[in-house]
């Protein structure tokens, strides 16, 4: 294995480790902000390592400039949706109560 | 175990898994979003098997729009009974019948299929073999629009049906309020900014290369109703009863666009549906971009059609 695939192999797989830290905190975290916390921060950067890895291991220009636009336009669409989720949860008055069983934000 | 297996293996688990917790679930919502994961699951499988352009299709038009309008629907429901979730026992003696009336189908069929064996003449060796002479490179779109046009133009026709029934069906009265979100916040503008153009790229895009890759009318339609599906929901189009010379103009370009290129080749001595180049297959795969954009967005706003929203 070359060094270039190390590299890659070992990017995508810490990106990886970010996207399940995420859907830990998604899973086991007690209200709705605390959970987009975790999802928006560690996706952000588990997409960012894996994109980052995939790039590597491609070596190609083409592919890296496709996926770094790949990574903004997930980057927007995670920020807008994060924010209105918790801009909707602040309305309805979710904002210290823990999430019931099933409560959707 | 190979790691490829093993992705296969864990494919067809969560599919099993995810289609039983779809139809055995007890809250309405939640079996909404286990759909349009187990749609994403399936996007991943034809992904895995080898078909790219069935894969962008059931991601575009099995798990978005599929799942926004049934998103819609819920909320429809809930707002109008308080919960969507009816008496448990009443669904159960509807859907079990249901339930087996499809498997018993699903079992025939699929012991009719092993009971077959391979004709070694198939109709998909000929398309193969019959493709570099049409000008294209993807073979799906090569039998989607030159060898089983028909097929094509009865499911444009499908569509077009699914509307008029839905128009049918509208209540009278003003149309629903649909603007749930409002423009006012600073990040809904700048995602519409950008998201709205990116839709509109994205999709010629995938109608452009979609002669030669993975891709085509289908795929691009169903994201141009995501961006429409967007500029409903902030408001930037209104959803109005009645529905304007362009809108039903819209609708009808794609299957009319198909049926008078395909009829006019009798003019010309040639057989019905014979696409006469690849200047018809642009041509039809825009016109049919526009009315699957069109047609999914309508249905989405529950609506005639639109008009502009105000700032």
């Amino acid at each position: 294995m070359s060094l270039s695939e190390s590299i890659g192999l070992a990017l995508v797989g810490l990106g990886c480790v970010f996207y399940l830290a995420g859907t830990v905190g998604l899973l086991r975290f007690p209200d709705v902000f605390s959970r987009l916390h975790a999802l928006t921060k560690a996706d952000n950067l588990g997409l960012l390592l894996v994109c980052t890895g995939l790039a590597v291991l491609e070596a190609s220009w083409r592919v890296a400039l496709l996926l770094a636009s790949i990574w903004l336009l997930g980057l927007l669409a995670a920020t807008v949706s994060a924010y209105l989720i918790a801009r909707h949860a602040h309305h309805a008055g979710a904002a210290g109560r823990p999430a019931a069983e099933g409560e959707r934000p | 175990m190979t790691p490829e297996l093993l992705v296969d293996v864990i494919l067809a688990v969560g599919l099993v898994a995810l289609s039983l917790r779809v139809v055995s679930g007890g809250e309405l919502f939640r079996d909404i979003v286990v759909f349009i994961v187990f749609g994403l699951v399936v996007a991943l499988s034809w992904a895995r098997l080898g078909s790219p352009d069935l894969a962008l299709a059931e991601a575009a038009i099995g798990a978005g729009v599929t799942g926004a309008l049934m998103l819609m629907a819920y909320r429809r429901l809930a707002s109008r009974s308080g919960g969507a979730s009816g008496d448990r026992s009443r669904r159960l003696r509807l859907a079990a019948p249901v339930a087996v009336l499809a498997g018993t189908a699903v079992a025939i069929i699929g012991l009719a299929a092993l009971g077959i064996d391979g004709a070694s003449d198939s109709g998909g060796a000929a398309a193969l073999a019959a493709l570099p002479a049409t000008g294209l490179g993807n073979p799906v779109t090569g039998v989607l629009l030159m060898f089983r046009g028909l097929d094509t133009l009865l499911e444009l026709v499908v569509l077009l049906v699914v509307l008029l029934g839905a128009w049918a069906m509208m209540i009278p009265g003003p149309p629903p309020a649909l603007h749930l979100v409002s423009r006012d916040t600073p990040l809904v503008a700048a995602l519409l900014t950008i998201a709205a153009p990116l839709c509109v790229l994205v999709a010629v895009h995938l109608l452009v290369v979609g002669a030669d890759e993975p891709g085509g009318a289908f795929q691009a339609g169903a994201v141009l109703a995501a961006g429409g599906v967007l500029l409903v929901l902030t408001g930037v189009l209104r959803p109005s009863r009645e529905a304007g010379p362009v809108i039903r103009l819209a609708v009808l370009v794609g299957p009319a666009a198909f049926v008078v290129v395909g009829v006019s080749a009798m003019a010309f001595g040639r057989p019905v549906m014979e696409l006469p180049g690849l200047w018809a297959v642009y041509l039809i795969e825009t016109a049919m971009m526009i009315s699957i954009a069109v047609t999914l967005s309508l249905l989405f706003g529950r609506s005639g059609g639109f008009r502009r929203g105000g700032p």
